[in-house]
Formats: structure tokens, sequence, C-alpha cells
């Protein structure tokens, strides 16, 4: 837009030159594109076909997925369990966050450290360990024998053991959301707050909550989208009763090779995610969330 | 001072399960107990000469080298077309780069699940790289895009000021400015493919097997306690692998 507003208004060698420029920059980005259209676009488009082709066109799929109760079920426990998942990293995520803004000295390089190495340790070894930790031969177990309070409760392959997993894995997306927007935000706006007489805890309500905002929105979205569709966690820490959206297009492929239906569920995860980002596009610009 | 203390409490939240591996892997128990009863290296063992875990972990090396080439073979460019022009079209290139990024992997590898099927690369190494490349792609992307943003075009400009050609320039002053920025996101996207487990899962087959997907079916089937051993290696070389890009990262700090 801005391009064709320039040469309208410099002329014709401006042009030549815009469209040469325009020409290299498509040589550079055309593979690329070309290689996501060709290897992702027309992958997804194919679930799309799929979903309301296989067996026979119609969309009962759908209507099945939207009317049968334990199908509505699964969409109401993924989106209930994920707003969980969400609002726990919040509330563990924001103190190790603002700590590691606003302290100075080893502590945030060291939280820091932290939170990268759980971010890259892989989604299985972290679900083994809460395997080991819930299970009723580890830690837990242990402490409640020692405590002489009996025999500990089933913890695992339950609601409880999938949302602490899934806590536990995506708490360092929720933590790098927040020190992104909370390390931007000028000390001297605290220092202002306290030389005008705010206690320590009023300048933190009326001026550092506010603008870490931005980046309690960043973080919450990426969890919940994230957990909307996570599915290694859930099928091995989680109770088959309480499956969520991923867990039943797995099942449904592997049991009962129901293709046609498994798109049309994967279609809605799709939709929903989309809608989500798409209301965050229109109030923030999705170019924020990845700063 | 509240908040320092919930602070240290949910460093130790993200850090302790990561730990419990460690102690494991050299636990003689045959199930998932822990404290270890007793400890030896007898797993340790086994994970070195059984087939069953080295052959994927081999696999995962393999995917992970072959996705992230063709990660940065399509990225490098894209990330210089990109932030350097001003196209028609923008925000939709945008939109498509970061798709894979948005759609959930489990929408992604059911799609490949079908996809790689009709092409015939279903249960391929090929198939899983070329899937892992694609879903790499926005991550290098953002990093290797941060990094050009970042980049002064007057150093180009002083170079070529002082008559070196477009070439001479790209290769002694671009280059070697934007190395450790390239480096980063070449890193991320080897990490970002061998740590995928859901579309390795769904197309991996029999004769494609991830060590993530190894490990899934490993908890799944039998619990294998080898398994504390891959753990306690992976762990190992996460640490080495953050120190790698704290590193590479505070170079680059210092030239930009």
């Amino acid at each position: 837009m801005a391009g064709e507003l320039s040469a309208a208004a410099v002329g014709p060698v401006v042009a030549v030159r815009g469209a040469r420029r325009n020409a290299t920059a498509w040589l550079l980005l055309g593979p690329s594109c070309l290689a996501l259209v060709l290897l992702f676009v027309v992958p997804i488009a194919y679930v799309l076909v799929l979903s309301v082709s296989d067996p026979r066109l119609s969309l009962a799929h759908y209507q099945r997925i939207f009317t049968v109760p334990l199908y509505t079920r699964v969409m109401v426990n993924t989106f209930v369990t994920s707003l969980i998942v969400t609002a726990l990293c919040l509330v563990i995520g924001y103190p190790i966050a603002y700590v590691m803004a606003r302290r100075s000295g080893w502590l945030p390089t060291a939280l820091l450290t932290i939170v990268a190495m759980s971010f890259w340790t892989g989604f299985l070894v972290r679900t083994y360990a809460w395997l080991v930790i819930l299970g009723n031969r580890g830690p837990v177990a242990a402490a409640y024998g020692a405590l002489g309070l009996g025999p500990a409760p089933q913890l695992l392959f339950n609601t409880f053991a999938s949302t602490l997993g899934m806590t536990h894995i995506l708490l360092p997306y929720m933590i790098l959301a927040l020190y992104a927007t909370m390390r931007k935000i000028d000390a001297s706006h605290l220092r202002a707050a306290a030389s005008l007489g705010a206690r320590p805890g009023a300048a933190f309500r009326e001026v550092f909550l506010p603008l870490s905002l931005p980046g309690v929105v960043n973080g919450c979205l990426l969890v919940f989208v994230s957990c909307l569709g996570f599915f290694v966690t859930p099928v091995l820490l989680g109770a088959p009763r309480d499956m969520m959206i991923s867990q039943l297009i797995n099942q449904q492929i592997e049991e009962l090779l129901a293709f046609g239906f498994a798109s049309a569920v994967a279609v809605v995860l799709l939709v929903a995610t989309g809608a989500v980002l798409a209301i965050y596009n229109r109030y923030a610009g999705l170019d924020r969330l990845w700063g | 001072m509240p908040a320092l203390v919930l602070a240290v409490l949910g460093a130790l939240f993200l850090l302790a399960p990561i730990l419990v591996v460690v102690p494991m892997s050299f636990s003689t128990a045959i199930s998932f107990a822990f404290p270890p009863p007793g400890y030896w290296l007898g797993y340790y063992a086994k994970y070195f000469t059984s087939e069953e875990w080295l052959e994927p972990t081999l696999n995962s090396f393999v995917i992970a080298l072959g996705a992230m080439v063709l990660t940065m073979l399509l990225v490098v460019p894209a990330a210089f077309g990109y932030v350097r022009y001003r196209f028609r079209g923008k925000p939709l290139v945008n939109l498509l780069i970061m798709a894979p990024l948005v759609v959930p992997h489990v929408v992604s590898a059911l799609a490949y699940y079908g996809f790689l099927g009709r092409v015939r690369l279903a249960g391929t190494l090929l198939g899983v790289m070329i899937a892992h490349a694609m879903l790499a792609v926005p991550v290098a992307f953002l990093v290797i895009s941060a990094t050009l943003k970042g980049f002064d075009q007057n150093l180009e400009k002083a170079a070529m000021s002082s008559g070196a050609g477009p070439l001479r320039t790209f290769i002694y002053v671009t280059v070697p400015v934007l190395r450790p920025g390239m480096l980063v996101g070449a890193l991320f996207a080897f990490l970002s493919s061998f740590n995928e487990a859901v579309v390795a899962i769904f197309i991996g087959g029999r004769s494609a097997v991830t060590l993530p997907k190894k490990m899934y079916e490993s908890i799944r089937l039998e619990s294998d306690p080898v398994i504390a051993v891959v753990s306690t290696l992976l762990v190992s070389g996460v640490v080495l692998g953050v120190l790698i890009s704290m590193f590479l990262r505070r170079r680059s700090a210092h030239v930009a």
C-alpha cells in the first residue's frame, strides 16, 4: 500500500525500481512460500476436505460433534481444562517473571536459566518425571506412608495429574511472555510513584500491574491455545474418561480408523484456535504476540 | 519479599521434577520407584547396547539435522526478503510463514498422516524431516528476522562506499555480523524437531521412530526403566544447549 502511494507521488522512475525490488523480494520469499503452500497448507486443506467427504459428502460428522453428549463433553472438558491450566500458569508464573524483571544480581539470571532449561526439555521427559512423582511408588506416596497417613490416594491417570503436568509444561511459555513485557517497564515510573508517596504495594497495583497487562494477555493466550490442542500429557497422565480434543482425534484414527470424523474434530479445534487468535488480532495485532 | 518467596517456590516447581529423572537413571528398580532402592549403571549399559533405543536416537539426530538444513535454506533468504523489502501482500506472507506455529500440532499431525500417506512418504525419515522442517520455519524465522531487524545497514553502506562490491560486502560484513543470530536460529530449528512428539507419533509408523515417539510408546506399553537414562541424557543435552545459546546471544548482543 505504502509502495503504491509513493510510486504514484514520485513518478515512473521510482515505480520501475519498486517493481525490481518487488521481484527481488519474491525471489527471496518464493521458495519458502511455495514450500509452505505445498507441504503445509495443502495437507491442512486435505483435512478440511476429508471432514466433509469421508466416507461420503455430508456435514454429518459436524452434526455428531455438536449433538452427541460424549463429544460435546470432550469439547467442554478441553475448554475448561485449558482455562484452569492458563489460570494456574498465570498465578505461578507472575511472581517468577516479576522477580526476573525487577531484581538485579544473580537471581534473575538463575531464574532465566531454569526457565530456559525447562522450556527446552522435551514434553516426554517432563511427562515421565510426573509419572514417577505421582506414581504409587513415588515420593508423594512415600511421604504419605512416612507421615502415617495411610495409603496415598490414586494420583495418576485423572484430571488432576494431567492438569498438573500441562501446567508444568506450559509454565515457561507464560513466564517468557510476561518477562518480555515486564522488562520493558521503565523503573522510573515506579520511583515516581514512590516519590509521590505511594507505598510499594500501591505502586505495584497502580503502576506496575497495569503496565504488565499486555504480557498477561499474551501469556494467557499462548498457554490457552497450546492447551486446547495438547496431546502427549493428557494421554499419558489423564483419564480416558476425561478426554481432551486431541485424544479424541487420536482415538478415532488409531482405534476406529474414522478419518472423516477425526478430520472434522480437527477442523473444530483449528477453528476454535483460529477464533481465539482472531479476537486477539482484532484488539492487539498478532505481531505483538511474537514481538 | 513475598514475590521473592513465591518466585523461588515456582522455580523449584519448574526444576525439581526435571531433576528427579537423574537419580532414576541410576536406579536398580524395574519400575518407576522413587526414591530408588539401589544404584547401578545397568540401564545405561542397556541403553548403549540396545538397537531398540539406539535406532530411534540416531533417527532423531538425522531427522533434526535434515530438518534444520531444510529450514535454514528456506528461512534465511525469506527473512532477508521479508525484513528488507516492502511489497504487496506482506501480511499474507507473514500469516503463511507463521501458520505452522498457529495451527495446533495435533491438527498438523493428522494432516501429515493423510498427506504423507498419499505421496507415499508415510513412515519414512524423509517424511518426518519434511514435516518437522515446516513446523520449524516460523521458529527460525522469528529468531533470524529479529536479528536482521537489529542489523545496522549503515555497515553495508560503509563497506560499499569504501569500494567493496555487493558480494564482498555480503561475505565480509553482513554474514559475520549476523552469524550468531543465524546459529541461534539453526539451534532452535534443530531442537524444535528433536523435541517434537505429536507429529512424529502420528506419522513415524514402524520404521521412522524418533526418540520422543519411542519414549511415548515405552511409557504407554511397557514402562521400560531405560527411559530414565534417555531422559537424563536429554536433560544434560538441554543444559549444554542453554549454555551455548546464552553464550551466542551474549556475543550477538555485543556485536549489535
